[in-house]
């Protein structure tokens, strides 16, 4: 199959890719640039732990062509922390103890930063619906709603790192 | 896993209606993909070529003129719910796009693919039915205009052809006085597809009588039908609790004929009376006051 140039900033890189047309944005991103925090849960857009940020807005990387990326700026989990500090998302998810097995939890996070970097003090409500689109089937959801409101409060007075 | 093809990124529309006419083998049109690469993976489909919109921002519009609102086919769910021009007036195609899958499937979704993909249990269908929309299909050489109702032919077909593309769909707009709402029921409040879906529209006179309605329901028939009978049963009537359960009545009759003998007949048919309660009370909260 001819190739297609992907032309796409990846966590603040911008990258020139050979990449067949037939894969999808998660296998360029598991596969080429070894980037195994985005994962494969169900491969149908169903469950969210492939999301990753297009243009700052959550999507399901696994329904999306490689080609259709071209272009665009994508944020994966393994760029939220910088120099080695975690962000303050990350922090109030291991603080709010969100994590279990972690699967789940790239997606939920980055769902989080799209929420927060929109809307810095979002409603219990607004909180369930930005992550509406991810599925977790350990903890239940309720210490991860609680860890995006402490990640809000963090970033609101004032955490570095965003 | 996805099938060869051939990949095309046109950069203009011209370009597009080009290649579509002009390439042999079997052909698809790529819009969001939130439907198209599932088949593909799924191996339901194994086009030639995919051939992208990705690049025509001209398919991106939300424009109002001349009585009518024109929405361009690669606006996405997310881009539909940001519009001003949607959310001042029309309420149902604001639930409607809320509800469809999460965050994630509405930021790549769009309404074009929506039509096309034509599920009986599209959730746009029924408020763009509801507001007699009508889609505009653009080839090399020539446009044409269908009405939304006869463009959609039932489970997943629509009358497009190979070498079209679906550019916008477009309705009037609502007159003063009129509200509308949708209701859907699904297994999960999110990222499910709908069990029994309905779009409501009342127009008003200025003394609060329904002067007449349209009310569409999905997911019960090979696509979205108005429930005529019970629009009638409506016309001309102040609203009160006695003409919703008249209502209602009225809806569970069609679905029960449209239903037939499917296995989820029988609880849709009962169903039905609670999705019809629902949205016939958003539309209308008169009908809520004295109900139990």
């Amino acid at each position: 199959m001819e190739t297609f140039i992907l032309k796409a900033t990846i966590n603040g890189t911008p990258l020139e890719l050979p990449v067949d047309p037939s894969w999808r944005l998660l296998d360029v991103l598991r596969q080429k640039l070894g980037l195994t925090g985005v994962k494969e849960g169900c491969g149908e857009g169903e469950c969210g732990a492939c999301t990753v940020l297009l243009n700052r807005k959550p999507v399901n990387s696994c329904l999306i062509l490689a080609p259709e990326a071209d272009g665009a700026d994508i944020v994966t989990i393994e760029g939220l922390a910088q120099q080695g500090m975690l962000h303050p998302i990350q922090e109030a998810f291991l603080e709010a103890g969100a994590v279990q097995c972690g699967f789940c939890t790239p997606g939920m996070v980055l769902a989080a930063k799209a929420l927060l970097d929109n809307n810095p003090n979002p409603s219990d409500m607004d909180v369930k619906t930005a992550i509406s689109g991810n599925l977790c089937r350990c903890t239940g959801y309720v210490k991860i709603i609680e860890a995006i409101h402490l990640a809000a409060k963090k970033i609101s007075s004032g955490g570095d790192n965003i | 896993m996805i099938p060869c093809f051939k990949y095309h990124q046109p950069a203009e529309l011209e370009e597009t209606l080009e290649l579509l006419t002009g390439l042999s083998g079997s052909k698809k049109v790529l819009a969001g993909g939130t439907d198209l690469v599932l088949a593909l993976r799924r191996q339901e489909l194994s086009p030639n070529h995919i051939v992208s919109l990705k690049r025509l921002s001209q398919l991106k519009k939300i424009e109002i003129g001349h009585g009518e609102v024109h929405i361009g086919a690669l606006v996405t769910f997310s881009e539909l719910l940001e519009s001003t021009i949607i959310k001042e007036s029309f309420a149902l195609l604001v639930e409607a796009a809320q509800q469809v899958g999460g965050p994630q499937i509405r930021n790549q979704g769009t309404v074009g693919g929506n039509i096309i993909t034509a599920s009986p249990a599209g959730d746009l269908l029924p408020p763009l039915l509801a507001l007699g929309a009508s889609v505009k299909l653009i080839k090399k050489g020539s446009e044409r205009i269908v009405p939304l109702e006869q463009f959609l032919i039932g489970l997943g077909k629509t009358t497009i052809l190979p070498e079209e593309i679906l550019s916008e769909v477009f309705f009037p707009v609502l007159p003063n006085n009129t509200t509308s709402s949708f209701f859907k029921l699904g297994r999960r409040n999110s990222l499910a597809i709908s069990r029994i879906s309905m779009a409501v529209i009342l127009f008003h006179d200025a003394k609060g009588l329904i002067n007449d309605s349209r009310l569409v329901l999905g997911a019960v028939g090979i696509k979205p039908f108005r429930a005529t009978l019970a629009e009638k049963s409506l016309k001309g009537c102040l609203p009160d609790s006695l003409l919703l359960e008249k209502a209602i009545t009225s809806i569970a009759q069609s679905v029960s004929s449209s239903l037939g003998d499917r296995s989820s007949a029988t609880y849709k048919k009962r169903a039905v009376q609670g999705v019809a309660r629902q949205a016939l009370c958003k539309a209308e909260p008169i009908f809520q006051s004295g109900n139990g």
